[in-house]
């Protein structure tokens, strides 16, 4: 499964958690202020999630700026 | 020559109730001061040290050995470590005997704490002054161990943190045990294990202690309810600018709410994060998440997140039959920044020597 599967596959989960409708996502839906109805704290909680699953801290340096589910994806590919 | 307080204090009627039965109280032979090693010589060990002459150090984590002085009258412990190395402190054997309740009617206490700890001296001072029963259980037994023994001997007193209780009246089962003194102390108590301990031992006197390392014992609340009575902040009990308490000016790093005419415990300074913007206590998320019947204990902990700041993560212990997806409903009771984005059942939370949680 690459990452951007995985992404697909949380977001899924927790759209429907919060009962919010689910829209197609490619490498270039912004995953915030975009076509999903996510906030921030579901964008931490994906963050854990995909950290969990793939045993990546991309972030453990400090902050990457990332605005797309494709270049989410690529920090935890690499 | 027996000077000091102690031998003086040690009520005749005293029995100890070891890992192999009822245990020989021969005082340490010698001179003190004695190094008595808890880990190896259990609270035998040091119950013989305290019959002695001398002072008395209790090791339990050898790494940090004490430097011997002479004199007599005092224990000598390790704090907890929970931060660092540990670090050695004098305690003067007449003040502890002074704050404690030795009771007049017979008793069998149990030593939930681990004995080289402040709060196991208490317990071991307690029955000796009191001439009472003590079970001490082998050295870092578990909760489930702690219940037989409990069980074998009938114990009627009890003391341990809200993190012990939790784990023993799932261990004890319904066995019928008659306590007579129900004590929770080291960590805050929170209403949903007073309501449980009261309902399972309704004719035990239930406390809850509020101490620090610096003032020792502060308060006592024996009403069942959680936090302590408004009335009781005082000239001595005070409150900071950053709403944690004081105990005769000194800051304890507690913060705490007020609520009616009820002073609640909000968590450690310390432990509170920031999540996107908002202040959280994990310990206020455990009392909320322990609310629900079919949770036995629970652990949150923060961790650093890139959005955020910080996240929650959540580990419980569910009761046995309790339903995973009933559990994870009443977390969606909490407010969005207080509700844990991972969650994992777990069969036991970690505890540190001192029978808290580790954070």
């Amino acid at each position: 499964m690459t990452a951007l599967d995985l992404i697909r596959a949380e977001l899924t989960q927790i759209l429907s958690d919060k009962g919010a409708a689910m829209g197609e996502i490619t490498p270039d839906t912004p995953l915030l202020d975009g076509p999903l109805d996510i906030d921030s704290l579901d964008l931490a909680t994906l963050v854990v999630a995909l950290e969990e699953k793939t045993g990546k801290t991309p972030f453990a340096g400090g902050f990457v700026l990332f605005h797309t589910a494709g270049e989410l994806a690529a920090l935890f590919d690499a | 020559m027996r000077k000091s307080s102690m031998r003086n204090l040690a009520a005749s009627g005293f029995v100890l109730i070891g890992p192999d039965g009822d245990q020989s109280l021969a005082p340490a032979s010698g001179n003190g001061p004695y190094t008595v090693d808890v880990t190896q010589m259990g609270a035998a060990g040091l119950i013989r040290a305290l019959l002695g002459d001398g002072d008395v150090y209790a090791v339990r984590d050898p790494s940090a050995p004490p430097v011997i002085e002479p004199g007599e009258g005092r224990i000598h412990l390790q704090t907890s470590g929970t931060t660092g190395t540990p670090k050695w402190r004098a305690h003067e054997i007449a003040k502890l005997t002074q704050d404690l309740f030795a009771g007049s009617a017979p008793a069998r206490w149990l030593l939930t704490f681990n004995p080289g700890s402040f709060a196991g001296v208490q317990v071991i001072l307690s029955a000796l002054i009191g001439g009472h029963v003590l079970i001490a259980p082998p050295y870092e037994a578990s909760v489930a161990e702690m219940a037989d023994l409990a069980m074998q001997h009938q114990a009627t007193h009890i003391s341990g943190t809200p993190t012990f209780w939790r784990a023993f009246l799932m261990a004890l089962g319904d066995r019928p045990l008659d306590l007579k003194a129900v004590t929770l102390g080291g960590e805050a108590a929170d209403q949903a294990i007073l309501d449980a301990l009261r309902q399972r031992f309704p004719k035990a006197a239930l406390r809850h202690i509020y101490a620090t390392t610096e003032a020792g014992r502060v308060l006592t609340v024996s009403d069942g309810c959680e936090g302590f009575p408004l009335s009781l902040l005082t000239d001595r009990l005070t409150l900071s600018e950053h709403g944690t308490l004081c105990v005769g000016g000194l800051d304890t790093g507690d913060v705490v709410e007020i609520v009616g005419d009820r002073v609640l415990f909000r968590g450690r300074l310390d432990s509170m994060v920031n999540i996107g913007g908002v202040k959280v206590f994990p310990e206020t998320v455990e009392a909320f998440i322990l609310q629900h019947p079919g949770v036995q204990d629970v652990r949150v902990a923060s961790r650093p997140n890139p959005i955020t700041g910080h996240v929650l993560t959540a580990d419980m212990v569910l009761k046995p039959f309790a339903d995973q997806n009933a559990v994870k409903a009443h977390l969606q009771g909490l407010p969005r920044a207080q509700r844990p984005v991972m969650t994992r059942f777990v069969e036991t939370l970690p505890t540190g020597q001192t029978g808290k949680k580790l954070r």
